[in-house]
């Protein structure tokens, strides 16, 4: 090196001091002409790497970013999920976006068609009577709610308006009447056909035939009315025929966010209409609760059977509840559908849930108490670790410390064996008669209604004598019978942590409903502490009744057990009333009182032994069956029982109780 | 001039962009890192192996699971076995420390295999969308809950049995476990519908899936092995063991409804008394024969109510269960008396057509037939007490997988048919009441006399 000279070539730059050995070299390099070539040529390369690994650096964090941002896939997948849902036969191959709708109504048969595929028709006799509502999905074709609002009957236009109000603007609304729909259409009702911009609609008459197609917010597309010549004869019937233009998927669906939530809900609601703020664009209401866990959960591995039928609008709201309250593991919930019914499997596939279906076996009772036991024996099939199971119904709100009630008593089931189920419903807990949501009971009645269920009791004494198919029976009414419950008794709250709000079941009607369950207490009290929980086991119960009974206070008995003052105005007393009660199976006077307490009097529930225990204007209140309970021996000698004659009008024996 | 100073900036460009380009494969190296999850030290580079891809599908597949809280553990057989016999080594080995070498996961292979209780899988949804992002080609294989099969009006949700996760040239096999009644673990068979690809992944050499397979629950440990947190078995040995015998067969529900429709279940008192007791003396004697470690199987009748019509046949006085003679241990008789089943008989000897006689609770007893094997046959003896004539019962050559009976898992033949048949004849389906041990069978054969010598030993009655 040191005989180095800088070539004159690059002598302006021979002032520099510091120079790489590096550079230097390369600067004696210079001076061969292929090697300098060279050189330049691998700078060039080396240059273009350079930019390739820039290149591929900004792709690279840029796909990561799209990754860490959540959202998932683009639009592709839900585009197939709507491909699916082919609109009834589109006519042709071509472009054309246009349904055919065809919508008849008249006295006695109601149909719609679309694209020449009847969606709806309806001659049954005696039945059907109404405006049915049809909805379509714009986009294609697919029918998204069916519903009858007997109109004729009073409030069913209220659940009319409720409903048309709950369809995305956008949407094919198709109506038409059957028999008779105008005699309870109020003006609410009206009012609301009118700014979908119906002409018949709010004028319908008596025995007015009437078939209407429209856009949710729209034009309307077709309408044909024919009055009612005179109060006794009905309308003509009239068939209306209509184009329905079709519009781009994109048109009629929201922009949700694109999460794994919404993914469920976008095919949720691309599928079914009626559910309210769910499927709304704006601000959907959510569908993932994540309640509070509970601390020390003891039911956090308890599986949940939810028994459904085709009430899929019933199960979405008991879903709901069910996943609010504190505690639910959503993994261990199986909904049992009793049919081969879409709408409710939609649902249970919004909540991410698990659903079975069942095929139907049987009918009426018989049929729910085959589905009773497919489903418990699925259940325990699904989740052979369990010892026991949460049987719940799809027309049940869940209180939200549900499974704290559970978690906490559920130890009774296992070191008692004179219990036959928790149950999360007191059939004698109404506003008027329960009071405290602490307070546990044991009762010789099987209320049903959210319960728990011991695997062995169902193993090996349920199961194998249940009710075949044959046998028109309730279940329920079944696990009551003696011979099954076998002198066992329930555990219940006093203040119930469900809620039965269901009006069109098998079992129950409207009346039925009101009567009996609409009045009833339901816990909204989060995270309730049960007191004394293992008093309820046998023996510590009988010592824990026999000090109530001490401390209770003697009613006088000479007042009229009706009347409002029996009880005196004051509050957080015990007192203890006692009734005539010949054989431990003679509740003539019970029942009596029950109907003046405006309680469950359809048949016998809540007792324990002869005791009846509720609540009245905030005092604790006892009724002792005297002489058949073993209680009879606290009454002072001097009292008299109350004996009231049931009335002479024949009734329904007890047990016909939920078959009205 | 001109060529100097495009020269000097040729140099000059070029010690820039090298510096930039050092630059940014520090900073890619390190994001990726980053993106991988924080566990990766940075001795990395120096250690063996630790690049292939192999290890870092493995890598990639740990780290998703564990971020979503998945608890998948490592029953590759291969893998498995090499910890097995490392088992010091690896259990000594700590964190991060000395492993310089990839010893168990880099070995080259197209899979490694994992499992899963599917129970305890919160959120298998997003979990596969997660999978698919971090690059993974994921293949799922579902099929109806074999747990609601014998209710035939139920139909619900498919249940997924294996994911196969491919990443690059490596894929990662998820076994999915369900619970089943009686406490074992179940997965399912590896089907490929039409339309899925062939090709996706050499199914051929897939250990697990070929036939749907019965585990006992394994309890789970971590370790650290080349540098990756796993769960495996605490008890590898017993897993691996349970590997080679684990097909299982699901008991035939359609053809049991099927019977049922044609001869009607017997639902008198009687007959549900002698269906649960003698269940609960089967899964007494199951239980008494697991704990001494004796393989054994449903035989005679009651295998044949099983495959017949998935339940104990009521007019059946007893249970049968068969087992090699060289399972045969002589403790046996008072395991059996421990568990409050005393011997009623004992015919022949360990040499020659042993046959235990167990006197269960309520009338049921309990019959263990010894099976011996030819080269070409099996054969168990039979012995008349009065005459001391011996018979012998040949069966073709089978092997044992596992089944659900009565809520418990069982053994019974693989080639139950054959076995059958051999045993009943062509008309097995036909229910028999009237039975003759000695005659009825096709099977038997006189096998001539003990001789009277022998009798005390032999012939045993208490």
């Amino acid at each position: 090196m040191d005989d180095w000279k800088p070539s004159p070539l690059i002598k302006p730059f021979g002032a520099r001091k510091k120079r790489s050995w590096y550079l230097t070299w390369k600067y004696k390099l210079t001076n061969q002409r292929a090697l300098r070539r060279f050189c330049q040529t691998g700078a060039v390369l080396f240059l273009l790497v350079t930019v390739i690994v820039n290149i591929k650096l900004i792709l690279d964090t840029r796909r990561a970013i799209s990754e860490a941002s959540e959202d998932l896939e683009p639009e592709q997948d839900y585009d197939e999920a709507l491909g699916r849902l082919e609109p009834p036969r589109r006519r042709g191959s071509g472009p054309r976006r246009v349904l055919d709708v065809e919508v008849y109504s008249s006295r006695s048969k109601v149909y719609v068609a679309v694209d020449g595929t009847t969606v709806l028709e309806d001659e049954a006799q005696e039945q059907g009577r109404g405006i049915h509502v049809i909805v379509l999905n714009q986009a294609t074709g697919h029918v998204m709610a069916k519903r009858v609002f007997d109109t004729y009957s009073p409030h069913e236009d209220e659940a009319m308006v409720l409903f048309l109000n709950m369809v995305a603007p956008g949407r094919v609304l198709i109506c038409t009447v059957k028999d008779e729909g105008s005699f309870h259409l109020k003006d609410t009702a009206k009012a609301l056909l009118r700014s979908l911009g119906s002409q018949a609609g709010p004028a319908l008459g008596w025995r007015d035939t009437w078939a209407f197609v429209g856009r949710k917010g729209g034009p309307v597309l077709g309408e044909k009315h024919s009055k009612s010549p005179a109060l006794s004869s009905w309308g003509d019937p009239v068939l209306l025929k209509t184009d329905v233009p079709l519009s781009s998927a994109e048109e009629a669906e929201c922009h949700w966010a694109d999460t794994e939530l919404n993914r469920r809900r976008r095919r949720f609601c691309s599928k079914v209409e009626g559910y309210g703020s769910v499927c709304s664009c704006k601000d959907p209401t959510p569908i993932e609760f994540s309640p509070d866990p509970l601390p020390d959960n003891k039911v956090l591995n308890v599986p949940v059977a939810v028994i459904a039928g085709n009430r899929p609008n019933y199960l979405y709201r008991m879903l709901r509840s069910l996943l609010s309250a504190q505690g639910v593991s959503p993994q261990m919930i199986t909904v049992f559908i009793d049919g081969y019914y879409e709408e409710p499997m939609d649902v249970v596939a919004l909540f991410g849930l698990r659903g079975i279906q069942h095929t139907p076996i049987s009918i009426k009772n018989a049929r729910v108490s085959q589905h009773y036991k497919a489903s418990l024996t699925a259940t325990f099939n699904l989740f052979p670790e369990a010892k026991f199971a949460v049987v719940l119904e799809e027309d049940l709100d869940i209180a939200v410390d549900f499974f704290s009630f559970l978690s906490q008593s559920i130890h009774l089931l296992e070191e008692d064996d004179s219990l036959y189920c928790i149950s999360a419903w007191n059939d004698q807990g109404y506003e008027h008669t329960a009071e405290d949501p602490a307070l546990l009971y044991r009762v010789e009645t099987m209320p049903g209604l959210g319960w728990v269920l011991r695997k062995s009791l169902y193993k090996e004494e349920l199961e194998p004598k249940w009710p075949t198919p044959e046998k028109l029976w309730d279940w329920d009414m079944w696990m009551r019978m003696p011979e099954q419950r076998r002198g066992r008794e329930c555990v219940i709250p006093d203040v119930s942590r469900s809620y039965h709000f269901g009006i069109v079941g098998l079992n129950m009607n409207g009346y039925f409903h009101e009567a009996y369950f609409k009045k009833h207490k339901f816990n909204t009290v989060p995270g309730v502490q049960l007191r004394n929980v293992d008093s309820l086991k046998k023996d510590a119960y009988e010592v824990e009744v026999h000090r109530l009974l001490s401390e209770a206070e003697v009613l006088d008995h000479s007042k009229n057990p009706c009347e409002d003052s029996f009880l005196p105005d004051t509050e957080g007393h015990t007192y203890v009333a006692f009734i005539r009660m010949e054989k431990d199976d003679d509740f003539t006077t019970w029942t009596q009182l029950a109907k003046c307490l405006r309680i469950w009097d359809l048949d016998v529930r809540g007792n324990h032994r002869g005791l009846w225990r509720l609540f009245r204007k905030k005092n604790h209140f006892l009724v002792v069956g005297v002489p058949a309970s073993p209680y009879s021996m606290k009454k002072p000698p001097s009292i008299t029982p109350i004996f009231l004659e049931s009335p002479p009008k024949e009734e329904g024996g007890p047990g016909a109780a939920e078959q009205t | 001039m001109s060529r100097i100073s495009k020269n000097v900036i040729l140099v000059l460009l070029t010690l820039t962009s090298s510096a930039f380009l050092l630059f940014q494969l520090y900073y890619y190296k390190h994001y990726l890192s980053a993106k991988n999850g924080s566990g990766l030290s940075k001795s990395k580079e120096s250690r063996i192996g630790f690049d292939g891809t192999q290890w870092r599908a493995v890598k990639k597949f740990i780290m998703l699971t564990s971020s979503q809280n998945v608890p998948v553990f490592l029953i590759d057989p291969l893998i498995l076995e090499l910890i097995n016999k490392n088992f010091e080594q690896v259990k000594n080995t700590s964190h991060a420390s000395s492993t310089s070498e990839c010893k168990f996961f880099c070995v080259p292979r197209d899979f490694t295999t994992f499992a899963l209780q599917y129970q305890l899988w919160k959120n298998e949804e997003g979990w596969f969308r997660l999978a698919e992002n971090m690059g993974f080609q994921c293949l799922k294989v579902e099929s109806k809950d074999p747990r609601l099969d014998w209710i035939d009006s139920l139909s619900g949700t498919e249940i997924p049995l294996h994911y196969i996760c491919k990443l690059t040239s490596h894929a990662i096999h998820l076994v999915v476990f369900h619970e089943r009644s009686g406490n074992y673990l179940w997965h399912g068979h590896l089907r490929l519908k039409g339309h899925i690809d062939r090709k996706f992944v050499p199914f051929r050499k897939l250990q697990f899936g070929r036939y749907p397979g019965a585990f006992d629950r394994p309890e789970l440990q971590q370790i650290t092995v080349d540098g990756l947190d796993v769960l495996i078995p605490k008890d590898p040995m017993h897993f691996l063991e349970e590997i080679p015998h684990s097909r299982f067969i699901e008991c035939r529900y359609k053809e049991a409804r099927a019977f049922f429709q044609h001869y009607l279940d017997d639902n008198t008192v009687e007959a549900m008394t002698f269906q649960k007791r003698a269940k609960e003396l089967l899964q007494l004697a199951a239980k008494t024969l697991k704990k001494l470690g004796v393989r054994f199987w449903l035989s005679s009748g009651t295998c044949l109510g099983w495959y017949r019509q998935c339940s104990i046949i009521p007019y059946s006085k007893d249970v049968d269960l068969g087992i090699f003679i060289q399972d045969y241990k002589s403790d046996i008789i008072s395991a059996f008396q421990d568990a409050g089943l005393p011997l009623k008989h004992k015919f022949g000897k360990v040499e020659d057509s042993l046959e235990l006689s167990f006197q269960g609770k309520d009338d049921v007893k309990l019959d263990i037939f010894f099976f011996y094997e030819e080269t070409d046959h099996m054969w168990n003896g039979g012995t008349q007490a009065k005459t001391g004539k011996k018979f012998k019962y040949l069966f073709p050559k089978f092997t044992l997988c596992w089944t659900e009976f009565v809520d418990t898992k069982f053994r019974v033949p693989c080639e139950t048919i054959e076995y059958i048949e051999a045993n009943y004849g062509k008309t097995w389906k036909i229910p028999i009441k009237t039975w003759d041990w000695k005659r009825s069978p096709p099977n038997v054969s006189p096998n001539g006399v003990w001789p009277v010598s022998e009798w005390d030993e032999v012939i045993q009655l208490y």
